[in-house]
């Protein structure tokens, strides 16, 4: 077998050549249905968020995308995706509030890679639970059941994935509040 | 024929990826955390080995020896690339429990392995055979871990709750922890089965 440098790079350049001919296929072929899915989960995540929105608009202020929540003709709440780190990698939230009446409609866990079992469990109902109809304002997470509206009830053996929800949930709740004036 | 059954049967046990060789750790560590995960990555892993395989062997004789690792690498890497698209159109929420451990696939060495020990050295034919077989072996292996590692850390099988709220699940098995704990207890059943069958 000729081992010169001509050969060697020949064939590495037709196999890469090859290899991204047919990927480009794949890529096109793919894709449609990859947005899809993309978009079908935000748009299940904002209904779940602003339960009263018949039909939602994607607004942008102050450099940050806002999905505006609309009932016959009343805007009823705006959603917003906010990311930070988590346990392990980030957590992306769908945050949903009111900005009128300053509280949190509900949250919805988009993405995450959290501990299976033990960290994971943000996406439950019962920790979700933690931020529905809640007033806007600073959050203090306890390791036993909530008496208090601004108590977060961590997750058995997950206390720090419980917190940095809480935090980013916080965050995006001081970026809802800031694009739309917030509070009575 | 005979030959073909012998390359097939050959990675299902006696020289199976995960119980013999022990390679291919970083997925079975990994993702065995439910039997889902297991069974996909499983999956996964057995077309880009079977696909790699095919291609290889039908084009060693064109490959210089000098660059055949990079090669092989480039092949493998596009057919993850292709697993990885379709996975996220067609099955989007197994691809984002497995998130990165699917192009994570290129660097499997069980992969690579093969392609160096197996399919630069056969014909085609043989070739399909030890990557069904290899294939196989790696998912049966990953399956089973995975069932005992969810049944024991959440109660349930394929996301099917089997124990009842008495059950107070061990969170230690669908942890890293668990994962070596339970491949170690699983080798070392396996060793004591062949070592009495010879």
């Amino acid at each position: 077998m000729d081992n010169s440098i001509g050969k060697l790079v020949l064939t590495l350049t037709v196999i890469g050549i090859i290899s991204a001919v047919g990927l480009t296929f794949v890529y096109e072929w793919t894709t449609p249905y990859i947005e899809k899915h993309a978009v079908k989960a935000r748009e299940g995540a904002i209904r779940e968020v602003i339960p009263e929105a018949e039909r939602y608009e994607e607004v942008t202020k102050n450099g940050n995308t806002f999905y505006e929540g609309y009932n016959s003709g009343q805007r009823v709440g705006v959603a917003l995706i906010a990311k930070g780190s988590g346990y392990q990698g980030i957590i992306e939230v769908m945050v949903g509030a009111d900005p009128e009446n300053g509280k949190i409609n509900g949250i919805k866990i988009l993405s995450h890679e959290e501990t299976p079992g033990l960290g994971a469990n943000i996406t439950t109902d019962d920790y979700k639970s933690n931020f529905v109809d809640k007033p806007f304002g600073e959050y203090e997470v306890i390791k036993r059941e909530t008496s208090e509206p601004y108590q977060v009830e961590a997750i058995a053996g997950a206390t720090i994935s419980s917190e940095k929800v809480t935090d980013i949930v916080e965050n995006a709740v001081d970026t809802i509040e800031a694009a739309y004036g917030g509070g009575m | 024929m005979k030959q073909l059954i012998a390359d097939f049967k050959n990675g299902l046990w006696q020289e199976n990826p995960i119980i013999k060789l022990v390679i291919g750790m970083c997925p079975t560590l990994a993702v065995t955390n439910t039997a889902i995960n297991g069974l996909a990555m499983g999956l996964a892993t057995s077309f880009v080995l079977i696909s790699s395989e095919i291609v290889i062997s039908l084009i060693k004789k064109l490959i210089p020896n000098n660059v055949r690792i990079p090669s092989y690498i480039l092949i493998i890497a596009s057919f993850v690339t292709f697993t990885d698209y379709f996975m996220k159109a067609f099955v989007p929420d197994i691809a984002s429990s497995l998130s990165l451990f699917i192009p994570l696939i290129v660097v499997n060495c069980l992969i690579l392995g093969r392609q160096e020990a197996f399919a630069s050295k056969n014909p085609v034919h043989r070739s399909i055979a030890d990557a069904v077989g290899m294939g196989l072996g790696f998912t049966w292996v990953l399956v089973a871990l995975s069932i005992v590692r969810e049944l024991l850390g959440m109660g349930s099988v394929f996301g099917i709750q089997l124990l009842g709220s008495w059950y107070q699940p061990m969170i230690i098995m669908i942890l890293p922890a668990g994962a070596f704990i339970s491949l170690g207890i699983l080798i070392g059943i396996m060793n004591v089965i062949s070592s009495r069958e010879g």
